[in-house]
């Protein structure tokens, strides 16, 4: 068995003591920004990417992953505890969780959703582990038509399904690609949109746009349009452990939440919300007593964050084996490995597998160190959700700004972090999501690459795209996923 | 009766002038194929009609009953709190004229006072002190641990 060799080979780097460092600071700062709200890991791992110049490679990927899933735990504990949800993944746990929180169940409901992440976390990494290398096997043979049709797969994916409105989503996509534009241009070094200032040459920051959308722009919405709202914190009394029932009613709906979220997350469609929505329905249809949902059922907790978890993972397995993120954070892990100069892909499997198998490594340690952190030390997390909101956002403004300011020692980036903030501001304001942007932005300009690698192949002759069966499948699919669902209604509409 | 929102008209309208302003920005761009017969242009061009069609639809949207599956009525329901953005907008527009003058240490502090204002806090010691101990505590963190250095501004062979 060559993978678990591999694996085994990825826990020597995983466990060295600097590397076990890295990703306790990891999952700990996760955590702490998981509970923080208006602080997501997004914004957290582009705010530290500056390290990346001090730190080598898997230290820095270790500790940026351990901040991506951490914070799914930690968003855990804020959405059951503080009524106004932190994250968008664990709305419907904030339903159900905050509602046992309101009937003194907080405790259990702490612990279904840290051990059903545990669980389907570390499942979800044993999923990972053996479907990474088959997905490579298959990878290998992919040429640049097949990689274009993929991005376009999820370019679609991410805009157009998730969220409200898949205009709103499209627009914020293209609003991403044209801010992905600027900067000068990789194969013929024109340089695009920068009139003549030097900062645009170099492109516009990842951290500059990831920081101002979710960051300042959710300050700027949360300071102008809800600071008369008031948070209400639930304590947590009594015993966090569970009852012999309440292990009972949860261990199905923690493995159920796996099954639906790891596949969705490994899709290139990615997205939390979808798997958390799906596995509160399954569970509702199932569940002895359905009555109880909506009034704290404590499977209505268990199911959802299983499904969160073993999704975020699951998106592993696309960003890892193409190097396609499809979820914001995703797209800034991507960003982190452009910044050694590495491409995820079937290629950093053969040139860089100690790299790529410590951080699948760990993956495993990182969940273990979570389930600890979680649990006994549950309560410094909450005493976080006692800062006040002045000293709260101010103290993310301050990191925000200094991350920003700090990338390249640029005013002029702090400029722009206002503008893009406003425009933050706007989008949440009128329901506009803001991971296309992030997407299209990292991805847009790899697209382009791929792009013109397949017509420089076909010398220029666009159905190239389409006469190869798998970019050409992969392609109907994209356009069958965009029109599809409006093509459906109208038709329905004109039978009647 | 259709009521058309004048905040959803403008955001369509700012989409299409962000198109135009591209597809404008594209022909100034030399297009210079080589052999995959699309130059650096095509892309740009690409993207101002997406967002071009893309404002069409939000534009048609508006005029017939609004932006689809949004809650107007219940952002409108929350009043905005103006003064709130305004304090925010001049804390970062200051950092950002400060930074390189005043230095790290002094327009954090700034920074970290009037957002607190911004969100109803006039405790105006207490922030200026939390302020100053993250601004220092991240300044000597970036000199010893990055060896990157912020502008030390004012306190410049101090710190």
């Amino acid at each position: 068995m060559e993978v678990w060799n591999l694996l085994l080979q990825g826990f020597g780097v995983a466990l060295q003591p600097i590397n076990l460092g890295w990703a306790l600071a990891g999952v700990t700062l996760g955590t702490v920004v998981g509970v923080l709200p208006g602080l997501g890991p997004a914004v957290s791992i582009a705010l530290l990417l500056p390290l990346t110049t001090k730190i080598e490679p898997a230290g820095a990927l270790i500790m940026f992953a351990g901040i991506y899933y951490g914070a799914m735990y930690g968003g855990s504990t804020t959405s059951i505890l503080l009524n106004t949800p932190g994250e968008s993944a664990t709305i419907v746990t904030a339903m159900e969780g905050n509602q046992m929180a309101k009937r003194g169940r907080a405790g259990p409901a702490l612990c279904t959703a840290a051990v059903g992440s545990f669980v389907a976390g570390t499942i979800a990494t044993v999923l990972l582990t053996v479907l990474a290398p088959q997905v490579v096997d298959l990878a290998i043979r992919f040429g640049p038509p097949e990689y274009f049709a993929l991005m376009m797969l999820a370019f679609i994916t991410v805009s157009a399904v998730l969220g409200n409105s898949p205009l709103r989503g499209l627009t914020a996509l293209f609003v991403g690609l044209a801010i992905g534009i600027v900067g000068i241009e990789n194969q013929s070094g024109q340089a695009r949109f920068v009139f003549g200032i030097p900062q645009l040459a170099d492109g516009i920051e990842v951290v500059t746009i990831a920081v101002g959308l979710f960051a300042v722009g959710e300050t700027l919405y949360l300071a102008s349009k809800l600071n008369s709202a008031v948070d209400k914190i639930e304590t947590v009394k009594g015993s966090i452990m569970m009852t012999r029932d309440d292990w009972k009613r949860s261990w199905k709906p923690w493995l159920r939440g796996t099954a639906i979220g790891f596949p969705i997350g490994a899709m290139p469609a990615g997205g939390a919300e979808i798997p958390t929505f799906l596995s509160y329905g399954v569970e509702k249809k199932l569940a002895k007593n359905p009555e109880e949902f909506g009034k704290g059922a404590i499977e209505g907790v268990a199911g959802p964050e299983a499904a969160n978890n073993a999704s975020s993972t699951g998106v592993m397995v696309p960003l890892l084996t193409l190097g396609l993120p499809t979820s914001a954070t995703a797209a800034i892990l991507l960003a982190a490995f452009q910044q050694y100069g590495l491409q995820p892909g079937p290629l950093l499997f053969e040139t860089n597998p100690a790299l790529v198998w410590g951080l699948i490594a760990s993956f495993y340690v990182g969940n273990v160190m979570l389930l600890v952190l979680n649990l006994p030390l549950i309560g410094i997390w909450i005493k976080l959700l006692e800062i006040p909101r002045p000293q709260l956002y101010a103290g993310i403004l301050v990191f925000a700004a200094m991350g920003v300011y700090g990338m390249r020692q640029s005013a002029f980036d702090v400029f722009l972090l206002y503008v893009i903030g406003c425009m933050g501001l706007l989008m949440r304001r009128y329901d506009f999501p803001a991971a296309p942007v992030l997407i299209g932005m990292i991805l847009g300009p790899l697209a382009e690459e791929q792009m013109r690698r397949s017509l420089s192949i076909s010398q220029g002759n666009p159905l190239v795209f389409f006469e190869r069966p798998l970019s050409g499948s992969i392609l109907v699919l994209a356009i069958a996923i965009l029109i599809g669902p409006w093509l459906w209604k109208t038709l329905r509409k004109r039978n009647k | 009766m259709k009521t058309i929102h004048k905040g959803q008209l403008a955001v369509a309208l700012g989409v299409a002038a962000l198109g135009i302003a591209i597809l404008a920005g594209a022909w100034f761009i030399p297009d210079a194929a080589g052999y995959s017969t699309v130059g650096p242009a095509a892309i740009p061009r690409l993207v101002g009609v997406g967002l071009l069609v893309a404002a069409a639809a939000l534009l048609w949207e508006v005029l017939r009953s609004g932006f689809r599956h949004h809650d107007e009525a219940a952002e409108q329901a929350l009043p905005t709190d103006w003064a709130a953005f305004i304090w925010i907008s001049v804390a970062i527009l200051t950092y950002g004229l400060l930074i390189e003058r005043a230095g790290f240490i002094v327009s954090s502090v700034l920074l970290y006072v009037l957002t607190a204002v911004g969100f109803g806090s006039r405790r105006w010691l207490l922030n200026a002190g939390i302020g100053a101990v993250i601004a220092v505590i991240i300044y000597v963190a970036f000199q010893r641990g990055l060896g990157l250095s912020l502008p030390p501004g004012i306190f410049k062979g101090l710190l």
